[in-house]
């Protein structure tokens, strides 16, 4: 139930499963259980969960405060929607492992293309370091 | 979201209290001031110190309950312990000897709980009720009530007193269910500590107790466990994913979703008890006063900085007398004028506990609202909240179970009670939606006037299809979930009145452009779809307006003293430097400003006759968007911008040819250049002849101060327009022009624009000529006279020095044949680059050539 008819607010969400997404790429999936004016999240029973490739890991993390400025997006879980994934849960261990793979490869990637890029004089700052300019 | 206090975790020594104390008082004042006295009051304090007593009476065995899970409690569990610590003394040691405490009376939980629980529960309830007399009769009343269930009994003497939590619990009950299944898990068994009555005064456990406890059900030590409890609710209501299920557990998520539903309905008699309406009333005492900003000077000091979360009980939920006098939607919660029958501090969460009794008959008698319906008048003011609150209880489906309804302050149980307020909401509601469940009153609208009458027909229409879906299923999901509700009502209220009070404009046609056009449009269309016959049904729409008062700080002057009494607060902070405004008098200076005010007179002249000439260029399009009546006006408009655009020209009023001074003026900066260039087309033929003679005649001077930003060129194109539509006469005196004194050629030969003018000049000339045999050029000598000398200037110029121009006109060959020999003729040929052109009507197509080049070259 909206208070103000024509405007969007989180309170209709309250008590209810959401997905979240960071902005340092975690996803949060919890319940939603309270908000404030600048959109600070409490969730409650978070899991966290990591993608990688086909395979999912669930970290139970408990009860989530997220800060309002931090949330890319946020989505209400349907529960009764019909959980059809191809998606593969592993154990945490598993993803935890297969993440770690997956983010050395990827430095293995961005090294050799920064060097390439260096061998021409080009030189891209790394996307991580934006946030702070 | 709810401030925590300190988180404290490590001190568990009452010595370390001590020097905490100021520094962290010192900071809550600060806190108190920036977000409000959320949670800390002073009489809370004291109630804690009552209740101490009490808990020294006989505590022990209810603090066993919650005892086995402290032990091995993940750090969350920990932290969140201490987080609901006030960081007034007495709290911190709270609980590691709480802990201790609860551990020593871990063996006899389960005798006590069922046996002696009730002893507890009474003096807890006793003490309450003393407490806060509104309860008391609620609390009479259901003392008496039979525990439905042991494990029910036991646990309503720890939710008997609430202390004030930042989280309140009002329906975590189910988990502490397994609070029996503590005797099963002696890992958790701390060392016996310190008795309650080390307790220092002014703590008080139970509340703690009963959030920790509940905490501790879900996560207790293990880390297996935790995942298997923190899956359980998501067992329950969905299958979401494969969860380890350790075999100990298995009996609990076997015995929780049973548990918990019975739990619950056997909840509800307890709660009134004040539970959560002391955590409110506590939490919302009056803060201090504040030590800074005196009134003189700053906004009137607000008991509560704006930003606070809710205080007071939204009891005038149920008020059915509302007054809006004014468009702002967005109050702060009012004092009530009349004593409200319903007691003062029950909570909406109270009042929805009650409601959840209600659905049980056998505990209608017990609701306090048998007292009786609200008297009219109760309250000043229902707000957009709450009567938003009314309209989803009647909106929405009425069968919700249990504290799934944290929107329903009086539930639909209240029906005949409510049977009063939708009448006196009245102007401000709209026309019940034609379909409605039939259990339900009238719906009530929302406060809904600041929308546009169509927005608000669709909004109510979709909350109604929405309405039923959502109760059927959510209810039902919620009724499983312990957790629900942790948001009170208020404070779901609050952040919507913080974000309402954002809504609030000033300007709705700026801030909220998109809107007011849409909907504005509508209308428009409706009303060209509809006949005239039903214009009343178009209303009009109202938007709040907020007053835009002008608040300065005037500084309070003393008669008979010096100075004023300035004061500096949030809203006229301190002047740093007190700038004054001197005017310097230096010889110097007076030059240089003046030469720099004469430009910017230049400039400014040129920008008013800009601003004319944009609204001359654009009368045409216009002119022809404009519907018949105004026509004639924009007519007339227009006439007279081209006068004042002539007439800017002169440099006197009574002056009437064009001013070389002025233009010249205007010439000198880029801008102007621009502006003649777009001008000529506009100006009628005399003054653009006269306006291209002054440019020709100032050449030199012009061409000078171009070198910088060598925009002359941009004249081109009008300028020959102008030559093409001069007479005879017109252009042998523009040749005389641009000849002018001696040596003037020599410049204008050097500056492309110069050169090309002289073309233009020569081939509309030599133009005239040869397709008009009886022009008047040749009347007198002069035309002749000039050509012969521009000829021998160009001959006797070095190539070197020749600027090229923008283009050749190709005729200019024929016309250097009329009057130079063949000798002649071949070096000009070679100077200027003209190409010979024999036949006639290869030059007339280069002529048409020429002219089209003309336009595109430019």
């Amino acid at each position: 139930m909206n208070y103000v008819p024509g405007t969007a607010s989180l309170i209709d969400d309250i008590d209810k499963k959401h997905l979240v997404l960071l902005r340092d790429g975690r996803t949060l999936i919890g319940y939603l259980r309270s908000i404030d004016q600048f959109a600070n999240l409490v969730f409650h029973q978070t899991v966290e969960r990591i993608h990688v490739g086909k395979k999912f890991g669930d970290i139970p993390r408990g009860i989530f405060i997220v800060r309002g400025e931090n949330v890319v997006l946020l989505g209400e879980i349907d529960m009764e929607k019909p959980c059809d994934t191809v998606l593969q849960q592993v154990s945490i261990e598993e993803i935890l492992e297969e993440q770690r793979l997956q983010q050395q490869s990827k430095q293995e990637t961005e090294k050799v293309k920064m060097l390439a890029l260096k061998d021409r004089g080009l030189s891209i700052p790394k996307a991580d370091n934006l946030d702070e300019y | 979201m709810f401030r925590f206090q300190s988180l404290d975790e490590d001190c568990t020594l009452e010595e370390e209290d001590e020097g905490q104390i100021e520094e962290e008082d010192g900071i809550d004042q600060f806190n108190d001031d920036t977000f409000g006295a959320g949670a800390i009051d002073d009489d809370w304090q004291e109630e804690h110190k009552r209740l101490a007593g009490l808990d020294r009476t006989g505590l022990g065995a209810g603090l066993g309950l919650g005892g086995g899970g402290m032990g091995g409690e993940s750090d969350l569990g920990g932290a969140i312990n201490s987080t609901h610590l006030h960081s007034s003394a007495g709290h911190l040691p709270l609980p590691s000897s709480l802990k201790f405490s609860s551990s020593s009376g871990l063996p006899l939980p389960d005798m006590e709980d069922r046996g002696g629980g009730g002893g507890l529960a009474e003096s807890l309830a006793r003490l309450i009720l003393e407490a806060d007399p509104a309860i008391a009769g609620v609390g009479a009343a259901e003392r008496p009530g039979p525990s439905s269930s042991s494990s029910g009994s036991s646990l309503s003497p720890l939710q008997g007193l609430e202390r004030p939590r930042v989280l309140p619990q009002p329906s975590c009950i189910p988990h502490l269910t397994q609070s029996h299944q503590l005797p099963h898990h002696p890992q958790h068994q701390l060392p016996p500590g310190p008795s309650i009555s080390g307790l220092p005064p002014g703590t008080s456990p139970m509340s703690m107790l009963s959030y920790q406890q509940q905490q501790h059900m879900l996560r207790r030590g293990t880390a297996p466990m935790a995942q298997m409890n923190s899956h359980s609710i998501w067992e329950n209501s969905m299958g979401f994913g494969p969860v380890s299920v350790t075999p100990t557990l298995v009996t609990h998520m076997e015995d929780s979703p049973l548990m918990s539903i019975i739990k619950e309905v056997g909840l509800p008699k307890r709660a009134p008890q004040g539970r959560n309406d002391e955590a409110r009333d506590l939490s919302e005492r009056v803060p201090p006063p504040r030590s800074s900003s005196p009134v003189i000077g700053s906004p009137p000091v607000r008991a509560v900085p704006i930003g606070t979360p809710p205080k007071q009980p939204m009891s005038h939920a149920l008020n059915h007398q509302i007054h809006h006098p004014t468009a702002v939607h967005v109050r702060a919660p009012i004092q009530h004028r009349y004593p409200p029958p319903f007691p003062e501090r029950v909570s909406p969460n109270t009042l929805l506990n009650l409601a959840v009794s209600f659905s049980s008959p056998q505990l209608f008698q017990n609701s306090p609202l048998c007292c009786g319906p609200f008297p009219p008048g109760v309250g000043p003011v229902l707000s957009q909240i709450q009567r938003a609150q009314l309209l989803n209880s009647q909106v929405a489906g009425f069968p919700r179970g249990g504290p799934a309804a944290p929107l329903l302050p009086g539930g639909g149980g209240f029906r005949p009670f409510f049977g009063g307020p939708p009448p006196p909401l009245g102007h401000r509601m709209g026309p019940p939606p034609p379909h409605c469940p039939p259990n339900h009153t009238p719906p009530i609208r929302h406060n809904t006037t600041h929308l546009h009458p169509q927005h608000r027909r669709m909004l109510t229409q979709r909350m109604q299809n929405r309405g039923g879906e959502h109760g059927r299923t959510g209810g039902d999901r919620r009724s499983r979930d312990p957790y629900s509700n942790l948001m009170s009502q208020k404070e779901k209220e609050w952040v919507t009145k913080i974000q309402m009070m954002q809504l609030q404009s000033t300007d709705p046609y700026l801030d909220d452009y998109y809107y007011q056009n849409y909907y504005e449009k509508m209308e428009k269309r409706q009303e060209r779809e509809r006949d005239s016959s039903k214009k009343e049904h178009t209303t009009k729409l109202i938007t709040p307006q907020v007053a835009k008062v002008e608040h300065t700080y005037r500084p309070v002057q003393f008669a008979g003293s010096l100075g004023k009494l300035t004061v500096s607060s949030v809203n006229n902070p301190r002047k740093m430097i007190d700038a004054v405004v001197t005017t310097r008098t230096d010889d110097e200076e007076k030059r240089e400003k003046q030469v720099w005010n004469k430009r910017r007179q230049i400039l400014y002249t040129v920008e008013k006759m800009y601003s004319l000439l944009l609204e001359v260029q654009d009368f045409e399009k216009r002119f022809v968007q404009a519907p018949e009546e105004d026509r004639e006006v924009l007519l007339e408009q227009h006439k007279s911008n081209t006068v004042q655009l002539c007439n800017s020209l002169r440099e006197k009023e009574w002056d009437d040819r064009v001013s070389d001074e002025q233009c010249v003026m205007i010439m000198s900066v880029r801008k102007g250049k621009r502006l003649i260039s777009r001008l000529l087309p506009f100006l009628p033929s005399p003054q653009s002849a006269a306006v291209v003679m002054a440019i020709s005649r100032n050449l030199p001077a012009l061409a000078k101060k171009d070198k910088q930003d060598q925009v002359l060129c941009w004249l081109v194109e009008p300028v020959s327009a102008v030559i093409l539509s001069l007479s005879s006469s017109a252009l042998t005196d523009l040749l005389q022009e641009l000849q002018g004194n001696e040596g003037q050629l020599a410049t204008v030969l050097h500056n492309k624009f110069g050169v090309t003018l002289l073309y233009l000049i020569l081939s509309e000339g030599e133009r005239m000529q040869s397709s008009d045999s009886n022009c008047q050029l040749m009347d007198d000598n002069r035309w002749t006279e000039l050509v012969f000398s521009v000829t021998r200037e160009l001959l006797s110029v070095p190539a070197s020095s020749l600027s090229p121009p923008l283009f050749t006109p190709p005729n200019l060959l024929s016309l250097f044949s009329r009057y130079v020999d063949r000798q002649r003729l071949e070096v000009l040929q070679d100077k200027l680059q003209i190409s010979s052109l024999s036949s006639p009507i290869l030059e007339g197509l280069n002529q048409a050539l020429c002219n089209t080049t003309l336009s595109t070259h430019l």
